[in-house]
């Protein structure tokens, strides 16, 4: 089983990058849908706590994986039957990338701009990106709604186009 | 509890025409507690009263005169999150404005029931002023005697709302009415 990817596989680093965030990410919408609807007392702060940990540790791990990629390309992706489904996957795969940039910071800069700490792992305080402002606060978790919405709109194009493609695809995001 | 620890009320049995008592705070031993509701629970904690001008008159109450100064920034809720949030540019905004102010306008002791009273007053908090009535009681320790007045302790209580101050912050998530319940202990001046 190689780490690194080929001209036709994926390497296991590569995989295991890829499925540890597709549950973090699916994982973290449905906390965020859920902790932004909730009725916040004592017994469910720590639910944000959570949320901001995964979330660092998502953008962590795409920080990781775009290093990883200039260290060990992945393969091309295998034509589809049709062009204008190589177009719709080049473009949910260029989404992923911005998304999973900006979802995290947009998060980070909103929590930052309420004037509390960003504690991740009830430990690490991280620093605010963004000047305590309602404005910058209000103005954050507005894109991070949107962006989130958009995000999960690609997680089920990505997914769906995954289950439909009878080509080896997903079986070598899985098996290599 | 705490009533009973403290013993029973002061008997105004002072001599007949008695000058008002000028006192001094002891502010290690004062505080102002308050609470307010957040979602099924509350946030508890204590501010420190920074200082005190006390001058009480057990015969008329009208002439005692009570003004009082908090420390914000000291305020101390029961989690880490909320004291932040308290003492924050959204609710309290400490390091803009430091104290919260109290001025008794008007003390109009309870006829019969010892050495109870209702004080208004004026409150200013985040700059903003706004009238507060407080419910005062006035203990002497256990154990002293009746008519003892050399080192007492005076119990409030009463609330305010937050949004009448500016204090709004986080108004999705945490209560308009903050409780107050302030303990002031104070010692004759010499």
């Amino acid at each position: 089983m190689s780490a690194l990817n080929t001209e036709s596989s994926f390497g296991w680093v590569t995989r295991a990058i890829h499925w540890a965030m597709a549950l973090g990410v699916i994982a973290m919408l449905g906390l965020g849908s859920y902790i932004a609807r909730m009725e916040v007392g004592m017994s469910n702060l720590w639910l944000f706590g959570l949320h901001k940990s995964i979330g660092v540790v998502l953008l962590a791990l795409l920080i990781l994986r775009l290093i990883w990629h200039l260290a060990s390309p992945p393969p091309r992706s295998l034509p589809a039957d049709t062009p204008w489904k190589d177009s719709a996957a080049r473009w949910v795969h260029r989404s992923f990338y911005v998304l999973l940039i900006a979802v995290p910071l947009s998060g980070w800069v909103g929590s930052g701009a309420s004037g509390l700490d960003v504690v991740i792992f009830e430990r690490f305080t991280l620093p605010p990106l963004a000047p305590t402002s309602e404005a910058w606060e209000s103005s954050a978790f507005a894109v991070h709604f949107v962006l989130t919405k958009l995000l999960a709109l690609c997680v089920v194009l990505h997914v769906a186009g995954a289950l439909t493609r009878r080509d080896g695809t997903l079986r070598r995001m899985v098996r290599g | 509890m705490f009533r009973a620890i403290l013993a029973l009320v002061l008997i105004l049995a002072a001599p007949a025409v008695a000058a008002p008592l000028v006192y001094t705070l002891d502010a290690e031993d004062s505080r102002v507690g308050f609470k307010v509701p957040f979602g099924p629970d509350q946030i508890t904690g204590a501010m420190p009263v920074r200082s005190a001008e006390i001058t009480l008159d057990f015969e008329r109450a009208a002439r005692s005169k009570v003004s009082v100064s908090l420390d914000v920034a000291r305020a101390r809720a029961n989690f880490p999150f909320a004291t932040q949030a308290m003492t924050g540019p959204k609710v309290l905004d400490a390091a803009n404005h430091p104290t919260i102010t109290f001025v008794a306008t008007e003390i109009i002791a309870i006829q019969g029931v010892g050495a109870k009273a209702r004080m208004a007053g004026d409150i200013t908090i985040r700059g903003v002023t706004r009238p507060v009535v407080l419910d005062a009681e006035v203990f002497r320790p256990q154990g002293s005697a009746e008519g003892e007045r050399g080192r007492l302790s005076v119990y409030m209580t009463g609330a305010v709302a937050r949004s009448d101050f500016g204090a709004t912050g986080w108004s999705d998530l945490v209560g308009d009415e903050v409780t107050l319940d302030i303990l002031v202990r104070i010692d004759l001046a010499e």
